[in-house]
């Protein structure tokens, strides 16, 4: 058997590698997707008050920061069975909202865009930032790092700090804002939604007026039909913050819709032997193994998804491009793979545009911004959707609020098991017998993970130092008999 | 966003639980003692376009991390140029590297460090959620900051 390895994989947030066993005909026999990801963080936390929980998660992560903040403070509120007051509600969802325009920018200038704005054919070395701003101009770039520089100012004021935010606390935040401080987010915030509309114009232009790449978001194997997972408010829109998680079939008739207590009866977690990492599953269809269809309990918890999982967006030009994405592509649900990447400029421009309704709401600026906890703690969950994916922090305390244990379902983690089959397809897809595998090939491989815009491992930041990508062909006694650098 | 005091920032990176990843952190605080009111001192574990908005308007930068490069036993401290970066052969898996950053800074003309210095330790790669230094990287510490602390003397004489 020949295997071609993938390590490290490109614009991963972590390390990851993927494995591509060929048989002796050169068809793809089977292929592996493992993470090196980090261990031992539930029993760190575990002796330590849990009100310090919402500052210690953030450190889990270095992408996505304000997702586990905001999980554990939801968390943190149900352990001590507090209500937040409406304001402190509305200034951690102001906050929220802004994190997500500004973290789904980063995915499609610098992450996953580059697969479509540079073309997954394109020489390495340009499919990045980079090489985005090379094809579409300094403009475009300069649009993105204002971006990006505009949400971090306002996730300070409101944040605390621009990375560990420090604001919620159980029962609601440590600081509300003042006039001066609305009305100079208010006007970041119409930016945002600008930004918003601008991006989707850019997809339209690039994306779906190259019919070839129309054809590969399309194409049979980057599609997969699977269950949709994403949380809705009361009227079942797309909501990041908060609400119930609604699940539907591969049909897109709902399967399941929960509270975030109820989560263990209907998520389970698969082992496999060869990775660390375990895999969610929908309890009550089962685990039937990297299969497809409404008997497989496998589910995808991306931006896709959340829109399957939802009627609507709750907010207006968002809905808009709802409706013209489905109308595009055939209607409800949509299974294509690379869709996620329309799915996500959708998603921007709804955060940006919900941000600035509540940034205008007359109740942001109120004082009566936490309720102080009374009550004996005991256990809580806490549910947002992480730009990546439903992340549920669920703790047991003892009656003094000190952590007895605590359970963590991240936003990647509930793909790990669609990537998997997501990057099975497409490598059996490309890879034909007498098929020589080019740069580009193993690049469009790695396009099917890079839409969901993974994030495993988290939190690695050295320096990057020598690390060329290897593609590595063994035969099947495992001796390299091929070896490719990309640089 | 950043209030600046100083035209000279010390930059550390790393994850304080994540043990030796917090390597570049600790070292900045000792450094922060040493030259708290000369300088500025941000610890962060970001990177991309984060880091790009921190380095952003100053004069010159000292920028302490952890590196994983195989070539070093662990304690190994190395000082890295700006240039030598654009000598990595492949993009970084994070999805911006420095050398992006430092290429799409000069590119997108935004006024980014004139100088910029890059002390680094050998580490082994963490992947256990743990606070503290393993025995080689307490070892070296001293001598990390040591090396910082020198450089910042010079960077402050502008001697560089």
């Amino acid at each position: 058997m020949k295997q071609i390895k993938i390590d490290p994989i490109t614009r991963l947030e972590g390390h990851g590698k993927i494995d591509i066993f060929l048989n002796d005909d050169g068809e793809v026999a089977n292929t592996y997707f493992q993470i090196p990801e980090l261990r031992g963080f539930e029993q760190f936390c575990v002796g330590r008050p849990v009100e310090e929980m919402p500052r210690i998660t953030t450190r889990i992560c270095g992408v996505c920061p304000e997702a586990h903040h905001m999980a554990s403070a939801k968390a943190c509120d149900a352990v001590f069975h507090v209500e937040i007051p409406p304001t402190a509600k509305k200034l951690r969802e102001l906050l929220y909202n802004v994190f997500y325009a500004g973290d789904h920018t980063t995915h499609f200038y610098a992450l996953g865009g580059p697969d479509f704005v540079v073309g997954p054919d394109a020489p390495k070395a340009q499919r990045n930032i980079l090489g985005v701003v090379a094809k579409v101009g300094l403009e475009v770039g300069g649009k993105v790092i204002e971006m990006r520089r505009r949400t971090q100012e306002v996730i300070k004021i409101l944040g605390g700090k621009n990375t560990h935010q420090v604001t919620s606390l159980p029962g609601g935040v440590s600081k509300g804002i003042n006039e001066e401080e609305r009305k100079l987010i208010e006007e970041h915030c119409k930016w945002f939604v600008d930004f918003g509309k601008f991006t989707i114009q850019v997809f339209n232009d690039i994306v779906l007026k190259n019919k070839a790449y129309v054809d590969l978001i399309l194409s049979d194997m980057f599609s997969m039909k699977i269950y949709s997972m994403g949380l809705v408010d009361e009227k079942n829109r797309v909501n990041f913050y908060d609400g119930k998680v609604r699940v539907v079939d591969p049909d897109g008739k709902e399967f399941v819709k929960y509270s975030p207590n109820d989560y263990l009866d209907v998520v389970s977690e698969h082992v496999e032997p060869w990775t660390y990492l375990k895999f969610p599953f929908l309890k009550k269809v089962g685990w039937k193994g990297f299969v497809e269809g409404k008997d497989s309990g496998i589910y995808r918890a991306t931006p896709l998804s959340r829109l399957n999982a939802a009627d609507g967006m709750p907010t207006p030009a968002a809905q808009e491009e709802y409706d013209r994405m489905y109308k595009t592509l055939g209607g409800k649900p949509v299974h294509a793979t690379l869709a996620t990447h329309w799915a996500r400029t959708i998603e921007l421009l709804s955060a940006a545009e919900m941000a600035l309704d509540l940034v205008r709401d007359p109740e942001i600026t109120g004082t009566n911004i936490r309720a102080i906890p009374t009550a004996t703690p005991t256990e809580g969950v806490g549910i947002v959707e992480a730009p990546r994916g439903t992340l549920t922090h669920h703790y047991i305390t003892d009656e003094k609020g000190i952590l007895r244990k605590a359970n963590l379902i991240v936003g990647t983690t509930n793909n790990y098991a669609p990537i998997s089959l997501s990057i099975n397809k497409a490598a059996r897809g490309l890879i034909k017998k007498g098929t020589t595998v080019t740069d580009g090939i193993l690049n469009t491989v790695e396009m099917a993970f890079r839409a969901y815009d993974p994030c495993f491992g988290c939190a690695t930041h050295t320096l990057p130092g020598q690390m060329p990508l290897v593609v590595n062909i063994r035969n099947k006694d495992g001796e390299i008999i091929q070896e490719i650098k990309r640089n | 966003m950043i209030d600046r005091l100083s035209t000279v920032l010390v930059l550390g990176l790393g994850n304080d639980i994540l043990g030796d990843d917090a390597v570049g952190l600790l070292a900045a605080r000792e450094l922060k003692i040493l030259f708290h009111d000369k300088v500025d001192v941000v610890e962060a574990a970001v990177s991309g376009f984060e880091i790009m908005e921190i380095l952003e308007g100053y004069e010159s930068v000292l920028l302490l991390d952890a590196v994983v490069t195989k070539a070093h036993p662990p304690g190994y401290i190395l000082e890295l140029s700006k240039e030598q970066f654009k000598n990595v052969v492949a993009i970084s898996p994070h999805y911006m590297g420095l050398p992006e950053v430092f290429q799409l800074a000069e590119e997108m003309k935004i006024k980014f460090p004139k100088i910029i210095r890059i002390l680094a330790m050998e580490i082994i790669p963490p992947y256990d959620i743990k606070e503290g230094l393993s025995e080689p990287i307490q070892e070296s510490f001293p001598q990390f900051v040591e090396t910082g602390s020198a450089i910042l003397s010079e960077l402050l004489a502008g001697k560089c």
